[in-house]
């Protein structure tokens, strides 16, 4: 099978809206959670959210919305995307910039875009009142592809003109975790060249707060502890929005072109829960189980593992099922891998995490740190023996996991290997 | 409450509240200050003539800001798609918001001939005072231009042409190939006058064969079509190879068996050539296809712009 390197990447992240801002956060554990003025009443119990800034995207009008002044994005272009669309066509804005591509390198049967978002619940929830409202016949035009899942796909494939292999992914958390892995797929069977890979959600309201039902969701007034994985008194997720691009390239392609590479995509392991719809199994079963296939997949041992970005979301359950999963594939070398969880600085960003974390992981590799697990007071006891890394180490990691796990007990494990 | 009816413009009027102004607003807050005002006194008055002015401003908010100085100097003849890029999914949203501030409803079907800003210009005149809808401007390549014409190369002057229930219009580029030029004049190829005139007559033609003209069941036949009589043909222009006259042509009068049209020829955004009346006698063709169930009106219609009146489905299609 032909390697598959990392050779672009773009964020607009909380803690950033470019690769040098995101890395200094990740270095000095710098947070992007605030006190999220539309939760700040009475009968909302959760109060903190990881906001983007520079972005004002909260009216359903596309025309309204103001971004950054580098990008300019015609109406036409617009007026089909949910909030996170913009974010994302930013985001690929970076990584086609960050990887030098060229128009006749974006556009051709041999390059792919993978994509994954949980669509727009905001802008089709608008959507539908208006229908309910004024008639079929009054619904925007364009109002379907800027809402349900799938806008995220739709509107990059057309407007960066894809021609090679377009799909996404809906495993909810896993989302672009997986939408990496099979993108992987893509370039080391052969299939394709080069595959860009998105992760995006909506940052509002709609997107974050029905987690609140499930009473997944932090009620931590301070933004400064509201995320806090592995902490004993850990609460829930903080949720966020944002969009991280990756692209991806055959070993020919980064010969061919002389690109700069970020690190490998060595292999990746999914296994599934097969227990609860919304809960993580217990003993991390699923989990352990990517882990174990993408460590062979990728042809290593769990010696070889320095640093594993973990998935923990800061849930009283989901954060001991991962470290249990971890127990079990590391057994008696326990210590050697350290762990983290960035989402103590980004919030969790559902469909987006994997992407972004992945994106995390290949700036690492690339620049020489592992970031710190932010916000532990007291390590909860049940995550004991792991090796989780409160500051941030000046470590080049060689070989990284990254982890994600979904709705349904899907569980994904990326491998990433630094180029030596 | 009763709706009132306004008299001169037959639009049902409904009750303007201070609450439907403020959904006005809100509808046309991306349009010019004028483009409301147009609308609210519309509205208010059922006044057509506010229309125009409406239909303008809510397409110029969707047309790209440097493709909006072709809608300052309204043509009727603008293309919606090819001159101001507008998309089909575009179009859907002026015609949503024009529904939103006319109050009315506009189907697909209707939609799907739509091309130039005059055809919608007329479209929604006749929607909103409950008229029938005119024949839209139909656009015909070379080819289809040859096989309906009784004149053929090398002697044909029209390249593609665009024919509405109002008047046609024509493109043609002087190749410098043409038979003639090798002797007008010597040693300087210069377009003959009585050729432009030709190049009118022979647009009235495709207007008298294309552009809805006849009583239902009847076509005119193309083999009697004659030339009759010009009157005020004024050239301000030598036209040479390589430059593309723009011709168009109105009917004046049309009542059998006489046709009369007003004719101009521009080169650019000069003047070339002025016809102020081209005549040509027409007959309808002795044969009918298959009579039409509907009663035909008496006399040969002229759309006019102002109150279109029924046109027949023409029969030639």
């Amino acid at each position: 099978m032909r390697k598959v390197y990392i050779t672009g990447i773009g964020f607009i992240t909380s803690i950033g809206n470019d690769a040098p801002t995101v890395s200094e956060s990740l270095r000095e554990l710098r947070h992007g959670m605030a006190l999220y003025p539309p939760f700040q009443k009475a009968d909302i119990p959760v109060k903190v959210a990881a906001i983007v800034k520079d972005f004002a995207v909260d009216s359903p009008d596309a025309e309204d919305w103001v971004f950054p002044a580098r990008y300019t994005i015609k109406r036409e272009i617009l007026r089909g995307m949910a909030p996170h669309g913009i974010y994302a066509y930013c985001a690929m804005i970076q990584a086609i910039e960050d990887a030098r591509l060229g128009t006749a390198e974006i556009s051709n049967r041999q390059t792919g875009l993978y994509a994954a978002s949980g669509g727009s619940p905001f802008l089709l929830s608008h959507f539908l009142e208006r229908m309910r409202r004024l008639g079929v016949m009054r619904c925007q035009p364009l109002g379907i592809v800027a809402s349900v899942a799938g806008t995220l796909n739709f509107n990059l494939v057309a407007h960066f003109k894809i021609k090679g292999a377009s799909t996404g992914f809906a495993s909810a958390c896993a989302s672009s975790a997986h939408g990496l892995g099979f993108a992987y797929d893509e370039i080391a069977l052969g299939r394709q060249e080069r595959m860009f890979v998105v992760g995006a959600e909506d940052n509002n309201v709609e997107n974050i707060l029905p987690f609140a039902g499930m009473r997944a969701l932090s009620i931590q007034t301070d933004p400064s502890i509201a995320s806090r994985p592995f902490d004993a008194a850990r609460d829930g997720f903080v949720g966020t929005g944002g969009a991280s691009v990756l692209v991806l390239e055959s070993e020919d392609q980064v010969a061919r072109r002389g690109a700069r590479v970020y690190c490998e995509v060595a292999g990746w392991g999914q296994a599934s829960d097969g227990y609860n719809v919304a809960i993580s199994h217990p003993e991390g079963e699923g989990l352990r189980h990517a882990m174990e296939n993408a460590l062979r997949a990728a042809d290593l041992t769990p010696e070889a593992v320095d640093y594993i970005n973990a998935h923990a979301t800061s849930t009283p359950i989901g954060d001991i099922s991962e470290a249990k999963a971890i127990k079990a594939v590391f057994k008696t070398n326990l210590t050697r891998p350290a762990v983290s969880s960035t989402k103590a600085l980004t919030g969790h960003g559902l469909s987006l995490a994997g992407a972004m974390e992945a994106g995390f992981c290949a700036l690492a590799i690339k620049e020489g740190f592992m970031p710190g697990s932010a916000h532990i007071t007291n390590l909860d006891p049940a995550c004991a023996g792991l090796n989780i890394i409160r500051a941030t180490l000046p470590n080049r990691p060689s070989v990284v996991l990254s982890n994600s796990s979904g709705f349904g007990g899907a569980n994904v494990c990326l491998v990433l290997r630094g180029v030596a | 409450m009763a709706p009132a009816a306004n008299p001169s413009s037959g639009v049902q009027l409904k009750p303007f509240t201070a609450e439907d102004d403020a959904n006005l607003r809100e509808a046309l807050k991306r349009c010019s200050a004028a483009t409301y005002e147009a609308a609210a006194q519309f509205r208010k008055t059922g006044n057509t003539e506010h229309l125009p002015a409406i239909v303008l401003g809510i397409i110029e908010r969707y047309v790209e800001p440097d493709l909006r100085a072709k809608l300052k100097d309204p043509d009727d003849d603008l293309r919606i798609i090819e001159d101001l890029g507008i998309d089909s999914l575009t179009m859907m949203e002026i015609v949503i918001l024009v529904e939103d501030v006319l109050q009315m409803s506009i189907n697909n079907e209707e939609l799907r001939h739509l091309r130039t800003v005059g055809d919608l210009k007329i479209f929604i005149d006749c929607k909103v005072r409950g008229l029938p809808l005119p024949q839209p401007t139909r656009f015909l390549p070379i080819e289809q231009i040859a096989s309906v014409m009784p004149i053929q190369p090398p002697f044909l002057f029209l390249g593609e042409a665009s024919v509405s229930a109002h008047g046609a219009n024509a493109k043609y580029k002087i190749s410098g190939q043409e038979f003639f030029l090798q002797g007008h004049f010597k040693d300087d190829p210069v377009l003959p006058a009585s050729i432009m005139l030709e190049a009118l007559g022979q647009l009235a033609v495709l207007f008298l064969l294309e552009g809805s003209v006849g009583e239902a069941g009847k076509s005119v036949d193309p083999k009697k079509i004659f030339f009759t009589s010009c009157e005020g043909v004024r050239c301000h222009r030598i036209c040479r190879p390589g430059e593309v006259l723009t011709l168009s042509i109105k009917p004046k009068r049309l009542k059998l068996p006489l046709a009369t049209f007003e004719g101009n020829i521009r080169v650019g955004q000069e003047k070339a050539a002025i016809v102020e009346e081209i005549t040509l006698t027409f007959a309808f063709a002795e044969e009918l296809a298959q009579p039409q169930p509907e009663a035909a009106p008496s006399e040969v219609p002229v759309a006019d712009g102002a109150q279109t009146p029924s046109l027949p489905n023409e029969a030639s299609a």
